[in-house]
């Protein structure tokens, strides 16, 4: 066991696989706990058929889509058209590699763990721009140009609201931000801190493509935009790596601005950190069934003459904070 | 030894997509091919040690293909199939000569400088990079601000429609007025009581 920790390709290796399986697997049952949740929320059961209270649904899909032929369109960018998928996957796991779960739970422990994030996490539309392109239908193609117009509109507040507790705790570690944060008080407890969070969650929400933001996928007016053409395990991979995206997102944000595995009573810190993760992940469901989709121009103006403005605001108070401390 | 393996095979996979950018039919694929190739550029950063500048090279660089893909989608017609790239003026002996001299030079340079130790230089931590930003090279880094934010304005300046009223603008097709709708839209009695009216079998 030491060997595996102390040998850096060994530890990579398999902390990477254990990470992949165990989100893969999550994110199955999250499947399931967004079903049932939105069934309450729009007052029906959901799943309720396979399995005790419906728990064993997402098997029963996942079989349904391997077992179907994936198809791709005759005029297709085939080998593109093929890519799209896994490569989306890939970006969208390849972000928890800075995870800090513990102390020692932990992939990788980059000095720029925040920048590897942002940046993969921004990457996300160019597969599924991708996927848009090579699908050759003028549905698809509309809805991955969305996507990257709304990807590198709010990559810019993105960056900037997660400047705030890089600047507040000196590092752009993540694991030196929980640590930071242990020390000395949960980013969110601060004035700047909360503003910068509920920033950082509303460009995340645009960045992965959720409602109020979907307007790349917009299911009234473009089919279901850049995975229009996608049937079968095609389409089974971008859902579920929509919701590894919006998992992960949930627990960067957790170890940004909720204080990551710090916590009280004792309890194992992974259970904190699993606890804070779902604990945002629902609140993006909530408002997920809960609101309507904004327009295109609405989205733009959101984020130039109100987040943009406002995330640098908030880095220039975080400034002034750190300057005055010392 | 294993560094040089690894390092062989990521000079290779360089090579090679930088190969295909220039050689793909297809300005799409070029596009994506030079976003492999800048991705692979990161991986040399990383095996000397710059994380730093590996991460800007994936968020500026790899990101900013995005922007070039969608020049990619505005200048080619897909349904035509696959778009050559033309080459309209054909001088193959000019261009050869250019390439050739350009070739000559960085070759020239690379064998008069002296060679440089194998070992990765020791990493510079980001806190040192910040500091030497905003104290030593504080004129070059306020100079390319200016210099970027001379750019975002004029491309601001450059996509803004022309007023109507301008004089000697005329020329060039003057496309109306957009309506830009507020976030919060306050429904007017005017546009909503026709709709009424013609829902309920009205004849107004």
């Amino acid at each position: 066991m030491t060997f595996v920790l102390s040998n850096p390709w060994l530890h990579g290796l398999v902390f990477g696989a254990v990470l992949v399986s165990v989100l893969m697997a999550l994110v199955a049952f999250i499947t399931w706990f967004e079903r049932k949740l939105a069934g309450r929320i729009q007052s029906r059961l959901g799943p309720t058929m396979v399995g005790p209270f419906g728990l064993l649904q997402p098997i029963a899909d996942a079989v349904k889509a391997m077992q179907k032929d994936f198809i791709v369109p005759k005029d297709a960018d085939r080998f593109l058209f093929w890519l799209a998928p896994p490569l989306t996957i890939a970006f969208a796991l390849a972000t928890a590699a800075v995870i800090p779960f513990s102390k020692d739970v932990l992939a990788a422990n980059l000095d720029v763990g925040v920048l590897y994030a942002l940046a993969f996490s921004g990457l996300l539309a160019f597969p599924t721009w991708v996927a848009g392109w090579a699908s050759n239908n003028k549905y698809a193609l509309l809805g991955g140009m969305r996507m990257v117009a709304q990807g590198i509109s709010y990559e810019i507040p993105m960056v900037m609201a997660a400047l705030v507790p890089v600047t507040l705790a000196g590092t752009l570690s993540m694991q030196g931000i929980v640590e930071y944060q242990v020390a000395s008080g949960w980013i969110i407890a601060t004035p700047v801190g909360a503003a910068a969070g509920l920033l950082f969650l509303t460009t995340a929400l645009a960045e992965g493509n959720r409602i109020p933001f979907d307007i790349p996928e917009a299911e009234s007016e473009l089919v279901a935009g850049p995975t229009t053409e996608y049937n079968a395990i095609g389409w089974s991979i971008f859902a579920a790596s929509e919701y590894a995206h919006s998992v992960i997102t949930a627990a960067i944000v957790s170890a940004l601005f909720l204080g990551g595995w710090d916590g009280w009573w004792n309890l194992p810190p992974l259970l904190w950190m699993v606890a804070k993760t779902g604990f945002v992940f629902l609140i993006v469901t909530w408002v997920r069934w809960s609101l309507l989709r904004f327009r295109s121009d609405q989205l733009m103006a959101l984020c130039w003459k109100y987040l943009v403005p406002g995330a640098l605001l908030l880095v220039l108070i975080a400034g002034i904070q750190v300057s005055v401390r010392g | 030894m294993l560094g040089q393996i690894g390092f062989g095979v990521v000079a290779v996979m360089l090579l090679f997509t930088a190969f295909r950018v220039v050689t793909a039919r297809n300005l799409v694929h070029t596009v994506l091919w030079l976003g492999l190739a800048l991705a692979v550029t990161a991986v040399v950063y990383v095996m000397l040690g710059a994380h730093f500048l590996a991460a800007i090279q994936i968020i500026l660089y790899t990101g900013g293909v995005l922007t070039l893909m969608l020049f990619g989608v505005m200048l080619t017609h897909r349904d035509e199939g696959f778009v050559a790239v033309q080459n309209p003026s054909g001088r193959y002996v000019a261009g050869g000569l250019l390439a050739v001299s350009v070739f000559a030079m960085l070759a020239a340079a690379i064998v008069r400088t002296p060679s440089l130790p194998a070992t990765p230089a020791p990493p510079v931590s980001t806190e040192a990079l910040g500091a030497a930003f905003l104290t030593e090279q504080v004129l070059a880094f306020e100079v390319l601000s200016l210099l970027l934010l001379v750019a975002a304005v004029g491309a601001i300046v450059m996509a803004r429609r022309r007023d109507a009223g301008e004089e000697g603008e005329s020329q060039g097709a003057v496309l109306p007025e957009r309506k830009v709708l507020p976030l919060r839209q306050p429904q007017p009695d005017a546009e909503s009581a026709p709709v009424a009216a013609r829902a309920s079998g009205g004849d107004a």
